[in-house]
């Protein structure tokens, strides 16, 4: 009798199950993670939470998806995966896409994709540019990619014009890794910092370091601690989680530190700022776009830059943490990035020395 | 020298829990248990430890008892999960290297499935209130003063405790003499009217309840959140433990050494001497790995591991 229980327990269990998988599941709208995850804080979060925004919103049902590994087949795979689950929108964030957005642009043409940070192409190795087939460079965009840069050395120009101009003149930077995004942030830093040291007449230094890593680590906040106990005031943290070891040393050693990609002042106390990408707001206002059949801002099959002209990066809107920079004088610097008499350095610059600065002194640790 | 104070102090944010889950490691070898799942036990008692943390500070509550509430709360749950590890290896007498990597495998997937679902995100915040500028008079003590008694957490001193207790333990007691038998030559002691079991047992738990305390002290010195990783650190105490060779006061060394080159690597910029010498920081990194080695190579031949730590015990073998 026992035996007959427990064999019908189990049988219904199971049947529960298969019940469970057998029932149609389909999730519109999809994300295909990069390395990170959908709570890093940065990245992937910020397009996550925008997707989720207006999937809630609208009672559409979305999922993500993260690829086994950082390959571009496994980035396919895992896009396979998420058109097979029913998505008739995928948003991948990350540059690390573009060789499997080329991809699948043609294999699902039903499908609309968004890359931020990228467009796709078939480059492979930008050196010899070797492509994934060995057929000729293509740069074609198909009309169901929607592509989204960000200007970041914009966003980290105001970063290093509000440090300045709030009285700090020793300044760093902390990238995780040279990524063109991180890139574009610690040359714009560079030049937002020198831009403001010029107007107030004053000298000041940046001390430039990749750390290797987006997670915290001892090595990170040894680095930093370092770096605050030679008298380095505030730290610009473009590193992902690694950022959290930069704000540790800060609380130990009475130092400041400035976030990254979203607003970051609930982190550590020692946030002053953050230089900001408005990560989820794009996605969501592609999203719409994309539902609504319009193209206001975001067209099919062309690469579309946010910047300060279109409030696609900035800094968060409190200015409490600062000791004089106010908000008019964000305003007026915002209005000088919008018309500047000379471009903004890009990661197209190899080294942070060959950006042209007037005043700072820029020393380069590695 | 307010240079050489600052960066000794900061060495000791590392140095103390490689000290505490390398003795852990040490209690675990000496019963005659491998334990390479300290990465794995850190990782959980780091988790649970956080957590607690974040709970508590939640509920309003506040002062350097809540860290000592969370070191216990991840030693405990360090401890719960070196069980599994103590009955693969002991019970059911299985490889301990493997039991010990599955250990290593579960644990990050684990803390990042409960993290999620309990916080909603893989990190789990703190607000870091332990942080001490100074120790009353003890911080105004010359060199003393200045090396622990001022910018410190009080994991330092719980550590330095750990430290005498284990040499005690290990050395003066009863149990000591026993769990290093049993390490030894198991057979003896069983002979002479110990169970073997229930020694390696304790001697693995005890290893467990130090790793999963030690995640707990690396975590709050070093980031301001847990974020499913103690970078290596649990590997790290297996080689102090070796470079240690077995021995508290050597371990304690080896984890000061270790923890010191770590800092220099990182920030030899402020030495003066090293400056000048314009070596890369890698270069200091990799030394405490190639001492490791070196000592290894010399004292391979009477190596002060325990001779029976690795082997499952079987009583009928002679």
């Amino acid at each position: 009798m026992k035996k007959l229980l427990s064999l019908l327990t189990v049988l219904a269990l199971v049947l529960t199950l298969v019940a469970c998988a057998s029932k149609e599941d389909t999730y519109e709208l999809a994300l295909v993670t990069d390395v990170g995850t959908i709570d890093d804080k940065s990245f992937n979060q910020g397009a996550w939470e925008g997707l989720v925004k207006y999937a809630e919103e609208k009672n559409i049902d979305y999922n993500y998806y993260q690829p086994t590994a950082k390959t571009t087949d496994e980035y396919v795979a895992a896009i396979d995966l998420a058109v097979k689950g029913g998505a008739k929108n995928v948003v991948t964030p990350g540059y690390l896409f573009e060789n499997a957005i080329y991809v699948v642009q043609d294999k699902y043409p039903e499908v609309n994709f968004i890359i931020l940070d990228g467009a796709a192409h078939n480059v492979v190795d930008w050196d010899t540019m070797a492509t994934m087939d060995d057929s000729d460079v293509d740069f074609r965009l198909e009309d169901n990619v929607y592509s989204i840069f960000y200007k970041e050395q914009e966003s980290g120009f105001l970063a290093g014009y509000a440090a300045v101009k709030d009285g700090y003149t020793e300044l760093g930077f902390m990238g995780g890794m040279a990524v063109p995004a991180v890139v574009r942030f610690g040359y714009g830093f560079v030049q937002g910092a020198d831009h403001a040291a010029e107007e107030m007449g004053v000298d000041i230094n940046v001390k430039y370091h990749y750390t290797g890593v987006f997670w915290p680590t001892d090595e990170v906040q040894n680095t930093a601690s370092a770096w605050y106990q030679g008298g380095t005031e505030v730290i610009f943290a473009a590193a992902g989680g690694a950022g959290n070891s930069v704000m540790k040393a800060a609380e130990q050693n009475d130092g400041k530190a400035i976030g990254v990609d979203v607003d970051q002042s609930a982190e550590s106390t020692t946030v002053i700022t953050s230089a900001k990408k408005e990560l989820a707001e794009s996605v969501y206002q592609c999203l719409t776009e994309i539902y609504n059949e319009t193209s206001d801002f975001f067209i099919a099959g062309e690469s579309v830059v946010m910047s300060v002209n279109n409030n696609g990066v900035g800094l968060p809107s409190d200015f409490s943490r600062f000791e004089s920079f106010t908000e008019a004088q964000y305003q007026e610097v915002i209005d000088y990035l919008k018309n500047p008499p000379v471009e903004l350095a890009s990661d197209a610059i190899s080294s942070v020395a060959d950006v042209p600065v007037n005043v700072a002194t820029v020393e380069i640790v590695e | 020298m307010d240079t050489l104070y600052f960066l000794l102090r900061l060495s000791l944010f590392s140095a103390i829990p490689l000290m505490v889950v390398a003795l852990g490691g040490m209690f675990s070898e000496k019963s005659g248990v491998v334990n390479i799942a300290l990465e794995g036990l850190m990782l959980i008692g780091a988790f649970t430890g956080i957590y607690a943390l974040n709970l508590m500070q939640k509920a309003g509550m506040s002062g350097q008892m809540l860290y000592i509430y969370a070191m216990l709360v991840g030693g405990v749950m360090g401890l719960i999960f070196s069980l599994l590890h103590a009955y693969a290896s002991v019970n059911m007498k299985a490889n301990q290297v493997i039991s010990g990597t599955a250990l290593n495998l579960f644990t990050p997937a684990l803390a990042i499935f409960l993290a999620r679902m309990w916080t909603g995100t893989q990190q789990v915040n703190f607000n870091d209130m332990f942080f001490i500028q100074k120790v009353g008079f003890l911080a105004n003590i010359p060199v003393i003063g200045d090396l622990f008694f001022q910018k410190a957490y009080i994991s330092t001193y719980v550590g330095i405790l750990i430290l005498i207790i284990s040499y005690y333990v290990l050395y003066k007691t009863k149990f000591g003499l026993r769990l290093r038998s049993c390490g030894e030559h198991p057979q003896a002691a069983d002979a002479a009217g110990i169970s073997v079991y229930k020694i390696r047992y304790a001697g693995v738990m005890i290893s467990g309840f130090l790793a999963g305390l030690g995640g707990v002290i690396l975590i709050v010195p070093t980031t301001t959140n847990f974020n499913a990783t103690v970078s290596g650190f649990g590997f790290l105490a297996l080689a102090v433990l070796i470079f240690g060779q077995w021995k508290p006061k050597r371990i304690m060394l080896a984890a000061l050494f270790f923890g010191l080159m770590r800092v220099i690597s990182n920030s030899y910029s402020l030495i003066d001497v090293l400056a000048k010498l314009k070596l890369p920081g890698e270069f200091y990194s990799i030394i405490p790995y190639v001492a490791t080695l070196v000592v290894l190579a010399f004292v391979s031949k009477k190596s002060a591991a325990p001779l029976a730590a690795g082997t499952p015990y079987d009583q009928g073998k002679r």
